[in-house]
């Protein structure tokens, strides 16, 4: 384990590493929920956290260089002065780094009018595996050639490791609404948030959560959310105030024609930020009910949210576990948790049934493995659920020419060797 | 990997408290020494993993796992960020009492004479801090230890109302060398119309240091002392956010309806100044308000003190989610390198909420001040800045 705090420090690890033929995982905050940053073989684990300078902020282009270990909030807090804040806001952005942000490509409920990581990374200063250090992408809209920035990432630290970013600053709307919608059928909420978006309106953020979740939450933040809900809506309107009130009176009334019991408007910032709160401590909040928990991350067309929720309580009932759903509704991006106590004998037999049914259930439905969380460790071999052999074999091939040696977090995203159908285990070591 | 099972020790922790931390990690950046360190090992979870790997044998409870949890600043703030509710103070504590038989002759010794010798002995405690005094004009005694000037002088007395309808709790290290801001608090309560009561014998010492420290029989006697110091149901006031805080987990500690019955009558001196009607002159002077850890994490009741402090001063609040100052009751003299890299961090932050160079720091907690004091800010408590502005124009 090494602690660098500066990119020569970063080069020179991987060097080192390279010196030894000693396999190399990069980590930040350690919230990622696929394993991407689990050591394996003996990895040497380089901790960007003590590389938390925001380096340069410019406000009239709007764009920051900042350091791997900077947190997410913490980039947003500081540039609040000047009207301005870091688009994607995954729930964990308290706590989680910009690095292990491109690293995942990670989203955010903000991410459905926003985009993901991605779309806010203008350039990275990379450690290539061999331990040279390159610039992808630029601070032009367009950089000439391959978009290799682009391709880095997303690539959960097979590629290299980040250790400066260029993050685009996006202005703060000039006005937001926020609505809570609460509805007494799963099925009625699923519905409302097909036709919200079939009503062509992109909300800035649209986000469910089911009954179980809601309560538990609610123990926590106390921001009246609806506790005999059966599945509430969380909705986010921003821009110009006359296109922000025609939009919220839009989804104000599609939520009831879909039998939503009430909706509510948040008065003020501090209720806004409340509910939100609420809403992003949702996967912390499940030790309330028990004290594991294994979450899925499955996209599914929007449409298909009706059945596609009914089948995820359906499968959950069959193996006898608990299963709560908060998520991404408005890009389809589940997440279903099955929530239990693995000090119980024979439960991770159960759970790891039900949730490989789960996640065939999805990708059945036309859906893909992971909207945000990245494949890491843990979803390495479902790959083959969604890639065929080709498909694997290609991007093998762009991996190898990054990483020829294979030493940047190796065994991680692409199943080793093995391009069999067959669906295996969670590895060892993907669970905390 | 097994170790020698003699090395292993029960750390009597609650395994259902133990098994509630689902590894989300949103405590890390509430966490001070996380916050300085960027280091797993010295995060609230990394913590928590470390405890679960001894409590199941996994790992030794050795020199680097009992280091690692001694530099827990056991400020609690990790408590309030947990979405599910995770009791660290209590694994924390529990951790500590496992550890305490450990530890050398040498620390013993010393540990032996503060919390049981002085502590709970309030005459003891103040002939002892004009001895302190003297050492002080003498130069004896280190600047960077924080502490105030002592008076060589024994303390006036406290006058106490007749008839009391409201109590000030006094406490031991506070009232032997900050017994001015127990007078402050006195004149501020009566200017709301309270008659102030003052506690009978036995009301030496809350025990707080000596629950953090571990040693848990000699706190429950503690609380036995002082629930028998305040009869009657009357509020009970504290100025002092540790000890508000330990007085309001007697509920817990002691386990009785009577110790939850004399919980629920504690209340932070902002709290209570908050709920009656009080007159100030108003006026512009910059006040920073600093949240003790005990106050804002652990009895949740920080808001208060910006609220009353509103009507005579231009208050500013730090940005940076109550963060712990560093000082943690003996952590700063134990853990010198890491307090102080903390503190460092929460000048900063205060310095950055004042927007100019003339503030004062307003802290509800008197091992907070001094610690800050010894960093060359101006700090005062609640109760002295309120007492200045009392009265109407």
């Amino acid at each position: 384990m090494c602690f660098p705090e500066s990119t020569d420090d970063v080069a020179f690890a991987v060097q080192i590493a390279n010196q030894f033929k000693m396999p190399f995982v990069a980590r930040g905050s350690g919230t990622g929920l696929a394993g991407g940053a689990t050591p394996l073989d003996g990895a040497l684990v380089i901790v960007t956290t003590r590389m938390n300078r925001i380096i340069e902020v410019d406000p009239s282009a709007r764009y920051a260089w900042v350091e791997p270990g900077v947190l997410n909030l913490d980039l947003t807090r500081a540039v609040t002065y000047l009207g301005v804040h870091y688009a994607p806001d995954p729930s964990s952005q308290q706590a989680c780094t910009i690095g292990g942000n491109v690293g995942t490509n990670a989203g955010g409920p903000h991410c459905l009018a926003a985009g993901v990581t991605s779309a806010h990374v203008l350039a990275v200063d990379v450690v290539l595996p061999d331990g040279s250090i390159e610039r992808l992408g630029s601070l032009a809209p367009d950089t000439p050639g391959l978009d290799l920035r682009g391709g880095f990432v997303g690539s959960e630290g097979t590629m290299g490791i980040a250790t400066r970013i260029a993050v685009r600053l996006t202005p703060n709307p000039p006005e937001i609404r926020t609505l809570l919608a609460d509805f007494t059928a799963i099925d009625d909420a699923s519905a409302a948030v097909s036709a919200i978006i079939a009503a062509g309106i992109v909300p800035a953020a649209l986000e469910m959560m089911d009954a179980q979740i809601t309560r538990a939450v609610e123990d926590f933040v106390g921001a009246g959310f609806p506790r005999d809900a059966e599945a509430v809506l969380l909705v986010e309107v921003s821009g110009l105030l006359g296109g922000v009130e025609i939009e919220s009176d839009a989804i104000d009334r599609v939520c009831r024609e879909h039998g939503a019991r009430t909706v509510r408007v948040a008065v003020d910032p501090d209720e806004r930020a409340l509910l939100w709160k609420g809403r992003k401590s949702a996967f912390g909040a499940v030790a309330r009910i028990a004290p594991d928990y294994y979450l899925h991350d499955a996209v599914v067309p929007r449409t298909k949210l009706v059945p596609v929720i009914r089948r995820v309580y359906e499968i959950a009932e069959q193996y006898e576990l608990i299963c709560m759903n908060v998520f991404h509704a408005g890009d389809g991006n589940l997440h279903p948790l099955l929530v239990f106590d693995g000090r119980e004998p024979g439960i991770w037999d159960r759970v790891h049934a039900a949730g490989d049914a789960i996640l065939t259930a999805c990708i059945e439905a036309g859906g893909v493995l992971s909207g945000e969380h990245g494949i890491g460790l843990e979803k390495r071999d479902a790959m083959t659920l969604v890639f065929d052999a080709d498909d694997l074999d290609l991007q093998a091939r762009v991996r190898d020419a990054f990483d020829p040696d294979g030493l940047a977090n190796p065994e991680k995203i692409l199943p080793k060797g093995s391009r069999c159908g067959e669906i295996q285990r969670v590895p060892e070591g993907a669970w905390i | 990997m097994k170790f020698d099972l003699r090395l292993q020790l029960d750390l009597h922790l609650n395994p259902d408290e133990l098994v509630a931390c689902v590894g989300c990690g949103l405590c890390l950046p509430h966490c001070p020494t996380y916050r300085v360190t960027g280091e797993e090992i010295a995060s609230p979870r990394g913590r928590i993993a470390a405890m679960r790997a001894v409590a199941d044998g996994r790992a030794a409870p050795d020199a680097a796992f009992f280091g690692a949890m001694d530099a827990c600043i056991q400020c609690r703030a990790c408590e309030a960020a947990c979405p599910s509710n995770v009791q660290f103070g209590h694994l924390m504590e529990d951790t500590r009492a496992a550890q305490a038989p450990e530890r050398s002759r040498w620390q013993r010794a010393v540990e032996f004479v503060a919390y049981r010798g002085v502590l709970p002995r309030h005459r003891v405690l103040t002939s002892g801090t004009r001895v302190l005094a003297v050492a002080q004009r003498l130069r004896l005694v280190p600047t960077r230890f924080g502490l105030p000037q002592l008076s060589v002088r024994p303390p006036t007395p406290l006058a106490p109302d007749p008839d009391p309808d409201a109590y000030l709790f006094t406490g031991c290290v506070m009232d032997a060398w900050q017994r001015d801001v127990h007078r402050s608090a006195l004149r501020v309560m009566r200017a709301t119309g309270a008659r102030v009561g003052l506690p009978g014998a036995g009301a030496d010492c809350c025990g707080a240091l000596h629950v953090h420290a571990g040693r848990h029989d000699e706190a429950v006697a503690l609380a036995g002392r002082v629930m028998g110091a305040f009869p009657g149901d009357a509020p009970i006031v504290v100025d002092s956010a540790g000890c508000g805080a330990a007085l309001a987990d007697y509920g817990r500690l002691v386990g009785t309806a009577d110790a939850a019955a004399f919980s629920a009558r504690v209340v932070d001196f902002s709290t209570f100044v908050a709920g009656r009607s009080l007159a100030t002159r108003p006026g512009s002077a910059t006040v920073v308000v600093q949240d003790p850890c005990h106050l804002r994490h652990v009895q949740r009741a920080h808001l208060p003190v910006a609220a009353v402090l509103a009507n005579g001063y231009d208050v500013k609040l730090t940005a940076d989610d109550g963060l712990c100052c560093g000082a943690g009751g003996a952590y700063s003299v134990f853990e010198p390198e890491l307090s102080l890299a903390v503190r460092d961090r929460k000048v900063a932050a205060i310095r950055t909420a004042a927007g100019t160079d003339s503030f004062v720091v307003a802290s509800a907690n008197p091992g907070c001040a001094m610690h800050l004091s010894a960093a060359g800010l101006d700090v005062r408590h609640p109760a002295e800045l309120l007492e200045q502005r009392l009265g109407t124009d």
